[in-house]
């Protein structure tokens, strides 16, 4: 189990209730989340548990999750019992797919959204191309079929954060994953309107949920949603480290040297939504430092796929699914337009890698990362992928399986690239952490997650919702402003 | 003013003051930095007395307030480690198992201020605000009714320690913003309450001994009159209570242990784990977590030692056939270790040499008592075997006080007096005054 040796330091089920220096019979009144300076290494912090209050006072990091017994053994390593989950976003492709995950593994799941993200979809036009149906039926159906009992409240985290914090108090989670952001690049390029919304709705939500955790829940955990475009793609052709540069980074100039061990790397946002999460990173760097939080902040890959177990079980319990330009994913797009004949779109060259995880992948990655939460303070980054692939790849890949698995016609076309990004560019990801630290092991490939795209999409009533949308897969929003459709460059052989 | 009635009971008045040595109280009285306390040990009983083994404040008040010692109330030390964990934990008032002097009725009604280890408080006839360790107010307080006064008047339960390492002006103005509140709070007590018995902890003095007893012994220190200034406003704090008694109110003044100068500390985990006894995890958190099979000894602050013993703790590694043999190899090494030709090690005591009762089995299988200057400690974060920290001052075992009032019987003291002892004097002579009462009113 990866996370044995983690101790009580890291669990959310302890309240830190003191600080006390036993050489000096002393103790200390001060803030002791405040960050301890050299001189007060001789400080012993003192911990109580929430769940087991005959322990008494303890220190934290005496006690193992192995050796407690609300820790238990799963296939995701040790998990509190009954952990308070609250997943912000619940009603989105990720929150609702994670919502029911995390039910079944026995979580208590409480969560939050204000269907912004149907709004923003209704707004351009388009729909989920998988049908879902409302929250109301949603949470009865989880009910009905997976004897999974969801605590939702509809707030808007941004503009109604008093009713979030009373949310907050009344379930006192032990961890917040926060998936409640807006998640197109091509939605906030649209004009000033857009890419205010999109920064304020982000970067302003997000600072607000922080001071909420402050203030009420400390000691839980914040697993936050960010992307691995946070990073770019640099030219230079440096590794994407996990947000931090490692101990053995050095930075020479002038014939001097310098440790970057620890620091956060550059980053190299591409577009005003990945400037939105790249500001996040900042804050919640921020908010670990100054008041103790803790978080893993997951940079992402592309996420594509339909398939969890649980969303499988019942079409009812479905999670959304989007083709269009503004939301919809490279994969998921590209089964979308195999299935109703319109040639494969690569933006330029179709030469820009990606790194990519299958939704149930991505599942899997959060539970083990609940189940290890990051000690008080800590601020830690996984870049949460599976793999990486040219785009070109990838329509292969769709294109040869539609071809030989579905006997469908599947073409590839280039068209003008609508963004502003480097079409051939050295990639070098490192995505270690949730391998090595947290036992992750896909559990998914590629070309399996896309044959169950396509027994999906091939079914009558998801082909007529693509075919009823597909003016909106063609790009029209460009980095330039332009409004206009792109032209086609070449249909490949 | 109170104006003396004949028809009331005797008063019990315990004034408390941490860490204060016999002779400090010797030389400041002597030298009229004390002249309240100097009156009292004129006509009063004044003894030096052993504190317990180890000379640790939350042991010793433990013993204080329920006459017993470590092996029938519980309390070992600041830190312990449950029988089949490694969790190292924080003894308090909870854990105590013996009942303190104040839950008996014959000491009536009691307001009980500061004393050390009665963190979180329990209902009693009376008033109780818990000393150190207390982490909120909220449960250092009974009844709750009071919380607010003592927040009003800026109540703090105890000087913030950790200003001490940042500033020592700091640290001192602290303390006497404590000093000053519990003045405050012990007032508005005396006053508005009734009460049978007072006891009022001072536990500044400790904190200051052990930031600034070199400025005690060096009249040429910078804060040399700081440290005699704090124990000047503690001496008025006793000549106002004892202008505020009855003549045949009983007065008792104590210390917990004594104070001397902090030369070097010693770190006897770090001993351990060069002799083989202690087996951390390669790369562990240096926590007590991290202890590995083959753990045979491990020692807990400040110097008790407890055997990894099989079938006792999770990891334990020591037959009960090897226990006599590692406690003797242990006793030896402890023995032999010198720095510069000094033994640091007075004594080894074995567990049934210094304690007796039904906690025996939780109890340290060995206790080292220092010699002169040394200071012995449990990390396991050391890495190496002797230090100099910033603190100054170290507790002594040897070296409590106690001074009594209106003693008519002395021979009521044994000789050689330990800190177990008090508790049964304060009983009798409150069970002697209560017949005495009896008679009068028969």
């Amino acid at each position: 189990m990866h996370n044995k040796d983690c101790t009580c330091w890291n669990c959310p089920a302890i309240d830190l209730v003191g600080k006390v220096d036993f050489r000096a019979c002393g103790q200390s009144v001060e803030d002791f989340r405040k960050r301890m300076g050299l001189e007060e290494d001789s400080f012993q912090l003192i911990a109580e548990c929430k769940r087991r209050r005959e322990l008494g006072l303890f220190d934290p990091m005496s006690v193992t999750f192995k050796e407690c017994p609300e820790w238990e053994k799963t296939q995701y390593g040790y998990l509190l019992k009954d952990m308070r989950v609250m997943i912000l976003g619940i009603d989105g492709y990720l929150g609702w797919a994670l919502a029911l995950w995390l039910g079944s593994q026995g979580c208590q799941v409480s969560g939050v959204d204000n269907y912004s993200r149907r709004d923003w979809v209704k707004e351009r036009g388009a729909h989920t191309v998988i049908p879902i149906s409302r929250m109301s039926e949603r949470l009865h159906t989880a009910k009905e079929v997976l004897n999974i009992d969801i605590n939702y409240r509809e707030i808007d985290i941004l503009n109604e954060r008093d009713r979030l914090k009373e949310f907050i108090d009344e379930v006192k989670p032990e961890v917040i994953v926060h998936y409640g952001e807006c998640p197109s690049a091509p939605y906030s390029m649209i004009d000033a309107d857009h890419a205010i919304f999109v920064q304020k709705n982000n970067v302003l939500g997000t600072l607000g949920v922080l001071f909420s955790m402050k203030e009420l829940v400390p000691e839980t955990s914040l697993i936050k949603l960010g992307t691995m475009g946070e990073y770019g793609t640099p030219l230079t052709g440096r590794p994407l480290f996990e947000g931090m540069f490692p101990a053995d980074a050095v930075l020479q100039w002038d014939n001097r040297e310098w440790s970057l061990g620890g620091e956060l790397t550059p980053r190299d946002p591409v577009s005003f939504y990945h400037a939105s999460k790249v500001q996040d990173t900042i804050n919640i760097y921020e908010a670990c430092k100054y008041w103790w939080l803790r978080s893993y902040d997951v940079m992402q890959g592309v996420i594509y796929g339909v398939h969890t177990e649980q969303v499988s079980a019942d079409p009812r319990l479905r999670t959304r699914l989007d083709i269009d330009e503004w939301f919809g994913t490279v994969i998921n797009r590209f089964v979308a337009q195999a299935i109703i004949g319109i040639p494969l779109t690569l933006h330029g060259s179709g030469e820009q890698i990606r790194g990519l995880i299958a939704l149930e992948d991505a599942m899997q990655c959060m539970t083990r990362l609940i189940a290890s939460p990051p000690e008080p303070g800590q601020y830690a980054v996984v870049n949460q992928m599976s793999g990486y692939y040219s785009l070109r790849e990838l329509a292969k890949t769709v294109a040869k399986i539609g071809k030989e698995e579905f006997n469908l016609p599947v073409k590839i076309q280039r068209v003008e690239n609508p963004r502003v990004e480097s079409e051939r560019h050295p990639f070098e990801p490192i995505y270690e952490n949730l391998t090595k630290k947290f036992g992750f092991k896909p559990s998914v490939t590629l070309e399996e997650e896309i044959y169950r795209m396509f027994k999906l999409f091939i079914q009558p009533d998801i082909k007529s919702r693509i075919e009823e949308k597909k003016h909106h897969i063609i790009p029209k929003t460009w980095w330039s402003g332009e409004k206009r459709k792109v032209e086609t460059i070449e249909i490949l052989k | 003013m109170y104006e003396k009635k004949l028809n009331r009971e005797k008063r019990t008045v315990i004034i408390g003051l941490d860490g204060v040595p016999f002779r400090l109280i010797d030389k400041f009285t002597k030298n009229n930095i004390m002249p309240e306390t100097k009156k009292l040990i004129e006509k009063g009983t004044f003894k030096q007395m052993e504190s317990t083994i180890p000379e640790i404040s939350s042991v010793a008040w433990s013993s204080i307030i329920t006459g017993k010692n470590p092996g029938e109330h519980g309390i070992f030390g600041y830190t312990d480690i449950p029988i089949g964990t490694y969790r190292l934990s924080f003894p308090n008032f909870n854990n105590l198992k013996a009942p303190p002097f104040w839950q008996k009725d014959s000491m009536g009604r009691s307001i009980i201020i500061n004393v050390p280890s009665t963190f979180p408080v329990k209902p009693l006839n009376g008033v109780h605000i818990s000393g150190f360790v207390s982490l909120d107010l909220k449960r250092s307080v009974y009844p709750d009714s009071l919380i607010q006064k003592l927040t009003d008047i800026g109540y703090q339960i105890d000087v913030d320690s950790s200003k001490a390492h940042k500033s020592i002006d700091l640290f001192l103005e602290d303390l006497d913003r404590t000093l000053k509140s519990r003045i405050s709070a012990y007032k508005y007590l005396w006053e508005k309450e009734k009460w049978q018995t007072f006891m009022l902890v001072f536990t500044g003095t400790d904190r200051l001994s052990h930031f600034l007893w070199d400025a005690y012994e060096n009249e040429n220190h910078k804060y040399h009159s700081a440290f005699t200034k704090h124990f000047c406003q503690i001496d008025e704090v006793i000549g106002e209570i004892v202008n505020n008694l009855y003549e045949d109110d009983l007065l008792i003044l104590l210390s917990d242990h004594g104070f001397e100068l902090l030369e070097k500390e010693v770190n006897i985990n770090y001993l351990l784990k060069k002799n083989g006894f202690l087996k951390l995890k390669p790369e562990s958190r240096r926590s007590f977590a991290d202890m590995e099979t083959g753990t045979k000894a491990f020692a807990l602050e400040p110097a008790r030692i407890y055997i990894n013993l099989k079938d006792k703790y999770p990891r334990g590694s020591v037959k009960k056939d090897e226990y006599r043999g590692i406690i003797k190899d242990l006793t030896s090494i402890f023995e032999d270790l010198e720095l510069k030709g000094r033994k640091i090690i007075k004594k080894t005591y074995r567990k049934e040499e210094i304690y007796k009762g039904p906690y025996m089995n939780q109890a340290p299988d060995l206790v080292l008592v220092p010699n002169k200057g040394f200071n012995l400690k449990a990390s396991v974060k050391a890495d190496q075997l002797f230090e100099k920290s910033i603190f100054a001052g170290k507790h002594t075992q040897h070296d409590a006080f106690l001074l009594i009032n209106n003693l008519a019987e002395k021979n009521i003291l044994p000789d050689e007096i330990t800190v177990s002892d008090v508790c049964h004097l304060i009983e009798t002579l409150q069970t002697e005054n209560m017949n005495l009462r009896r008679k009068i009113d028969a």
